[in-house]
């Protein structure tokens, strides 16, 4: 031990430095806080899903029936499939209508950016709930949209649009109307972080808007509107409560599932399942797009 | 429900709903590591009891709103001049108030239906009460009581009760003869119905109407039966616009012309009244269902004399005579004076009839053995 310590030089210790007593006290309340409110309930979850732990004292078993039924072809495995429907269809729409507003304001309007940006946001004055009401005020079969509708005489009394309240078109609608706004944030700071030259270099050397556009601008926002994409995503797939207000019998959703199954069903074991696998798809979903975006960011260096 | 239980209840969910409902099963691991409280007992007096009484209730039931009179003493005021006002915590169905105690939290008292009330006494969350410390017990519905009991022991004081049953607007439903619960499965109003989101009702309803037994008779439930129900459940949903989870939420769409027939409870025909809607409370060729709920004693309390007393309020006569026009609820108190309510509602609701519960021109909620067999159908219909 000695003589080869003694014969070949110590590894420089590059960008080594002993971790100073601040740095822990900066990283010890967040580890604490993941371990206590995060990793242990997962783990606890996952102790109900193997049977470990029962709502009822004394029914505990150890078993893996509970995922096995999941797996096995079970109904909420093709309702989750059904929210990543949704989620997918609520992530692009929000997408496609946030695009051009991001664009405006960064793009077109810089005098008066700022306070677009407010009234972009100004819906979040107004509670998530309330929003969810009123859109029932908008759609329902008396509701500003039907009453619309009559009045001008598309639609006979008393013979409303069908599918405009209580529908998975209801449930995608409404959330598309709550995270339009969000959305628009992160493709804002995307284009607002362009480099204008660039734009000015494509006109020079002839090329067409659009092709400045499409070779130019979109690519260089694509970080932004990937974010914007999983900040609609994720919270879409575990969504309850706008389908529990709006969906109907239709717009039921996996979130409403673990819902019950943890409520009205008392099947800890079978919700924690649910719950876990979701945390799961989102765990490999965020790794996904976490290394997609990182590499993107470096490309556009 | 209260609309401040459900804000809490949607930023739980909104997000990541997982990482939350993590986090509260951590706080209940967290609460399960706590000592316990010292356990209340008979013994001892009323004086020496700490009196900060912790109620698990109804919103709409809870101290002043419940029993407020313009001008006079409320119900519950002589209770609180006397000792204090309960703290309260708001429950919105039977499950989820299961699910609090479950996951740690403690009450003192706790406002369940009568059919959990085996569920409570199984989870050892529960003692039985001294009736001889409530004073108006022997003024209560006998058959009330003796539906609630468990071993010969009151672990549960019955208090509110009321009818569960079809609703529906005279002025554009036409019933197809004598007036049954096949209105939930009727073609002609598809897109105009709603159903309560429960599991165990919808198999009820099926079982008296469609499947003719009594549903409440659990031999009946066979695995082909609920196989027939679940399917037929699932192929007449379709005409089910909206199945409701909150009271609230059944009202708006009755009174917004979104739907025409409807579970409904005594509170909603109210609400109906009120928006000055033509609406029928119907009583059904296969009966009613009712509904029971009262009162449960917290196991570990430290105020088990200041219980009885809060529900020995609860139980009077003018309670009773407060609850009935104001919710349109019945109450197990059967010396109520019903002569300043309203004749129709009494009628309609039956409320100077003490054997308005009997069957079998009405089905009283009892324990449901098997609730996660139900439980699982009922979200296979949904999920269809």
């Amino acid at each position: 031990m000695t003589e080869t310590t003694a014969d070949t030089p110590a590894p420089p210790r590059k960008g080594w430095r002993r971790p100073r007593l601040g740095t822990a006290g900066l990283v010890l309340p967040p580890t604490l806080w993941l371990v206590v409110f995060f990793l242990v309930p997962v783990g606890i979850s996952a102790a109900y899903s193997v049977g470990a732990l029962s709502f009822f004292p004394g029914e505990a078993a150890l078993s893996l029936d509970g995922w096995r039924d999941f797996l096995d072809g079970s109904a909420y495995l093709s309702l989750f499939w059904k929210s990543v429907k949704i989620a997918l269809i609520v992530s692009v729409a929000s997408i496609l209508l946030a695009y051009p507003v991001a664009y405006y304001i960064a793009l077109c309007a810089p005098k008066r950016k700022y306070v677009l940006l407010l009234l972009i946001i100004a819906p979040y004055f107004v509670s998530y709930f309330l929003r969810i009401l009123a859109m029932k005020v908008i759609l329902g079969d008396q509701g500003v949209i039907n009453s619309f509708a009559y009045w001008t005489g598309l639609r006979p009394q008393d013979d409303p649009i069908p599918e405009l309240l209580y529908s998975q078109t209801t449930v995608v609608i409404t959330l598309v109307f709550v995270f339009v706004p969000l959305v628009a944030l992160p493709i804002f700071v995307s284009l607002e972080n362009l480099d204008r030259r660039l734009l000015e270099a494509a006109t020079d050397l002839g090329a067409s808007r659009f092709t400045a556009f499409r070779r130019i601008t979109l690519p260089l926002s694509l970080p932004g509107v990937l974010a914007a994409f999983v900040f609609v995503f994720v919270p879409t797939l575990g969504e309850y409560f706008t389908p529990l207000l709006v969906g109907g019998t239709d717009g039921f959703l996996f979130g409403n599932s673990i819902a019950d199954l943890y409520g009205a069903s008392q099947d800890w074991q079978t919700g924690s399942v649910l719950s876990l696998f979701l945390l799961f798809m989102i765990a490999v979903l965020m790794a996904a797009f976490a290394r997609f975006i990182s590499l993107r960011s470096v490309a556009a260096n | 429900m209260s609309e401040l239980d459900r804000l809490f209840n949607r930023r739980l969910s909104r997000g990541q709903f997982v990482k939350l409902g993590a986090v509260a099963a951590g706080t209940s691991f967290l609460a399960a590591c706590g000592g316990s409280e010292s356990s209340g007992s008979a013994a001892g007096s009323i004086e020496d009891e700490p009196g900060n009484l912790s109620v698990l209730e109804w919103a709409g039931y809870e101290y002043p709103a419940y029993g407020k009179v313009e001008g006079a003493p409320g119900v519950l005021d002589q209770y609180v001049e006397a000792y204090s006002k309960p703290t309260y915590t708001f429950l919105t169905s039977d499950d989820q108030a299961l699910g609090k105690a479950r996951a740690g939290s403690k009450f003192d008292l706790v406002h369940p239906c009568v059919s959990y009330v085996q569920d409570w006494v199984d989870l050892g969350y529960v003692q039985p009460f001294d009736t001889s410390l409530l004073t108006n017990f022997d003024k209560l519905n006998p058959s009330l009581v003796a539906n609630s009991q468990i071993d010969g022991k009151q672990y549960f004081i019955p208090v509110d009760w009321g009818f569960s049953s079809v609703m529906y607007r005279a002025d554009k439903v036409e019933p197809d003869g004598e007036v049954s619960w096949n209105l939930f499965y009727d073609d002609r109003y598809k897109g105009k119905i709603s159903w309560w989101d429960s599991p165990i009702e919808n198999f009820l309803i099926w079982g008296y109407t469609i499947g003719q037994f009594d549903a409440y008779d659990w031999d009946n439930w066979t695995d082909p039966v609920l196989e027939d129900a679940k399917k037929f459940l699932i192929e007449k949903k379709k005409l089910v616009r909206n199945m409701w989870s909150s009271q609230t939420d059944f009202d708006t769409d009755v009174a917004n012309g979104n739907v025409w027939i409807g579970y409904a409870w005594g509170g909603s025909f109210k609400a109906a009244k009120d928006a000055k809607l033509d609406v029928v409370y119907a009583d059904p060729k296969e009966g009613r269902l009712s509904w029971n709920c009262g009162f449960v004693l917290g196991q570990d309390t430290a105020n088990y004399h200041h219980a009885h007393a809060y529900v020995d309020q609860w139980i009077s006569a003018e309670s009773a005579g407060w609850i009935i026009p104001n919710y349109y609820y019945g109450h197990t108190n059967t010396e109520v004076d019903t002569s300043g309510v309203d004749p129709e509602l009494v009628k309609v609701f039956k409320l100077d009839d003490p054997t308005a519960l009997d069957e079998p021109k009405a089905h009283i909620e009892r324990y449901v053995p098997e609730r996660r067999k139900f439980a699982k159908a009922w979200d296979e219909v949904k999920a269809a």
